[in-house]
């Protein structure tokens, strides 16, 4: 069955947006992240312009961060006093980013900046969770606890000489309040550059260098993804009227059961196993990303707006 | 006086003469300007939820031995779009942005055979008529010269093509002669969904002899109605409204999904 879409402008396949917000609502609930940057590609994909397909994306993305926390709160795994924190540092880095792709386009290169820092983010993060996950799989607990709490020693003095020490009890982690609010902006700028909610590059943030717990990563991560989302869709709804409400309930028909189904599986898996899966993916889209700039286009023409 | 006379009879004649062009040339008019008819069914076409194109047909009379050409497009304008090209010799990214102006966001052409094979270039170009003639129409920038502008028009009909919202094509016209001798054409296409909401205007060509000897026109509108316009409009309109409405949809059903795997035992 065909549905039109009002904004879009186009006929879909209610099954394609179902299918694929259920496909990318999975990935939400399992890894903590929002997926935009899967879904906005395939959307345009199956013709929605890029402008809708962005703006859309976020609007679904609420729906099934929604799930997702609630599903992962209902277990105990989301740290809001430490998601708080990011979500004020993403805040300041988002206002950041945006000058800086103002600049950019200013300058005439910012494609290639948006480009260049997707392959190497995506690449650098892809590459190294792919590494540590297998060592971790392959190495005993024992020796791998013992490993990460050197790692911690040489970093930690750092971070623990920093003022403003606050204990995050769900994480079981002492940190400075800056710690989160700066990563938290480094994810915001590099979000606002490539356009994307950036939970790609905060779950491997929270893993490596808040040494947060995998489960509760994700829940915290969704936690500020729903946040995030919001001010986005208001925003692409506000200023450039390029959101679906159709598009984004099929979308969410899919994603917020996925969400659910997909935190219900990431219970069962290992911490492990769930950053091997989540890098694989990352390491895929890289893949992806670096055919599409390297093969000749079938189209050497495109809508303006959108990535 | 006489000399008047000389010129008076020389009028004669040469009003005579006039009078009688005139007279040939207003029975061949009429008579055509009565003959080639277009009439375009389904002209109304309304955008609804289920909405996933439509047909329209063109149908009408003609004069015998002639071919036909029928072009449906919409109001001419111009289009922005982002154009790619290769950095440091290797990687694709889009490098700008290029104008198409006088181009139609839709523009097919339907006729009883190839447009050049019946058609000579000038009346192409009168009419715009085919990609070709349309080329020549269009006016793109920024571009060095005119082999640059030719290749990214190119590049601009293989993207339309591609939202099936630019096509040519012959052969598809169905012709047969009526009880009183007359050609009737027949032409049933469908309409893409990709065409966005507007009038389209649909012209009829009668060709003879490479030229066209006549044109008859009918219009095609397209619309949004009921949920899909006031959606559209409540995008464009109240935008605010819009934006706390998707994301209220949006907050409601994360939170109704959860409930019902909690109820469902999904969540523990």
């Amino acid at each position: 069955m065909y549905l039109y879409l009002p904004v879009a402008l186009t006929s879909i396949n209610i099954l394609i947006p179902v299918g694929l917000g259920l496909a990318v609502g999975l990935l939400s609930g399992l890894f903590g992240v929002g997926g935009g940057f899967l879904l906005t590609p395939l959307l345009i994909m199956f013709g929605i312009p890029s402008t809708v397909a962005a703006a859309t994306d976020s609007n679904q993305i609420v729906a099934a961060s929604t799930s997702g926390t609630y599903a992962h709160w209902k277990v105990g795994n989301v740290d809001f006093k430490m998601g708080l924190y990011l979500l004020v540092g993403g805040f300041l880095g988002g206002i950041v980013g945006v000058q800086a792709i103002k600049l950019l386009h200013a300058m005439g290169n910012a494609d290639f900046v948006i480009k260049i820092t997707y392959i190497l983010m995506l690449g650098i993060v892809g590459v190294y969770m792919f590494i540590e996950s297998l060592q971790s799989m392959k190495k005993k607990t024992d020796s791998v606890e013992q490993e990460n709490d050197e790692k911690e020693s040489v970093v930690g003095r750092f971070l623990k000489s920093l003022p403003l020490q606050t204990r995050f009890e769900k994480s079981g982690i002492t940190h400075s309040v800056f710690v989160p609010i700066v990563l938290g902006m480094f994810v915001g700028v590099l979000a606002a550059i490539m356009g994307v909610g950036g939970g790609f590059l905060m779950v491997p943030i929270m893993v490596y260098m808040l040494r947060m717990p995998m489960h509760v990563v994700v829940g915290t991560s969704l936690f500020q993804i729903l946040f995030t989302c919001i001010e986005v869709t208001f925003l692409q709804a506000y200023t450039n009227h390029s959101v679906d409400f159709i598009l984004a309930v099929l979308l969410l028909l899919g994603s917020t059961v996925g969400a659910q189904i997909g935190a219900v599986f990431g219970r069962k898996l290992k911490a492990e196993q769930l950053k091997i899966l989540l890098a694989g993916i990352v390491l895929a889209v890289t893949v992806k990303i670096v055919f599409e700039i390297t093969l000749t286009p079938a189209l050497l023409l495109s809508q303006v707006g959108g990535h | 006086m006489k000399k008047f006379s000389v010129q008076s009879s020389t009028f004669k004649t040469a009003a005579c003469f006039m009078l009688s062009l005139f007279t040939i040339y207003f029975s061949l008019f009429t008579d055509a300007s009565a003959m080639l008819t277009a009439k375009a069914n389904h002209d109304h076409i309304t955008i609804d939820f289920f909405y996933h194109g439509s047909t329209v047909s063109v149908r009408g009379l003609s004069e015998p031995g002639t071919d036909l050409v029928i072009k449906i497009a919409s109001p001419e304008g111009h289009q922005l779009l982002k154009q790619k090209g290769k950095v440091g010799g290797m990687l694709w990214m889009n490098v700008g942005q290029l104008k198409f102006e006088n181009t139609p966001n839709f523009y097919e052409i339907f006729s009883t055979k190839k447009v050049e094979d019946i058609l000579s270039n000038d009346e192409m170009e009168k009419h715009v008529i085919g990609f070709s003639a349309l080329a020549k129409h269009v006016e793109i920038t920024p571009v060095a010269n005119e082999e640059e502008k030719a290749k990214w028009f190119d590049e601009f009909v293989k993207f339309k093509q591609d939202s099936k919202v630019y096509a040519s094509s012959f052969g598809e016209i169905k012709t047969s002669m009526n009880a009183n001798g007359k050609l009737e054409y027949y032409i049933l296409t469908e309409w893409p969904y990709q065409a966005q909401p507007g009038d389209y205007l649909v012209t009829v060509y009668a060709v003879k002899d490479h030229k066209v000897v006549e044109q008859a026109t009918s219009q095609v509108n397209v619309a949004q109605v009921g949920m899909v316009k006031s959606l559209a409009g409540m995008a464009k309109d109240m935008p605010a409204v819009y934006g706390f409405l998707s994301i209220g949809v949006a907050l409601g059903a994360g939170f109704g999904v959860s409930m019902v795997f909690r109820k469902g035992g999904g969540s523990h």
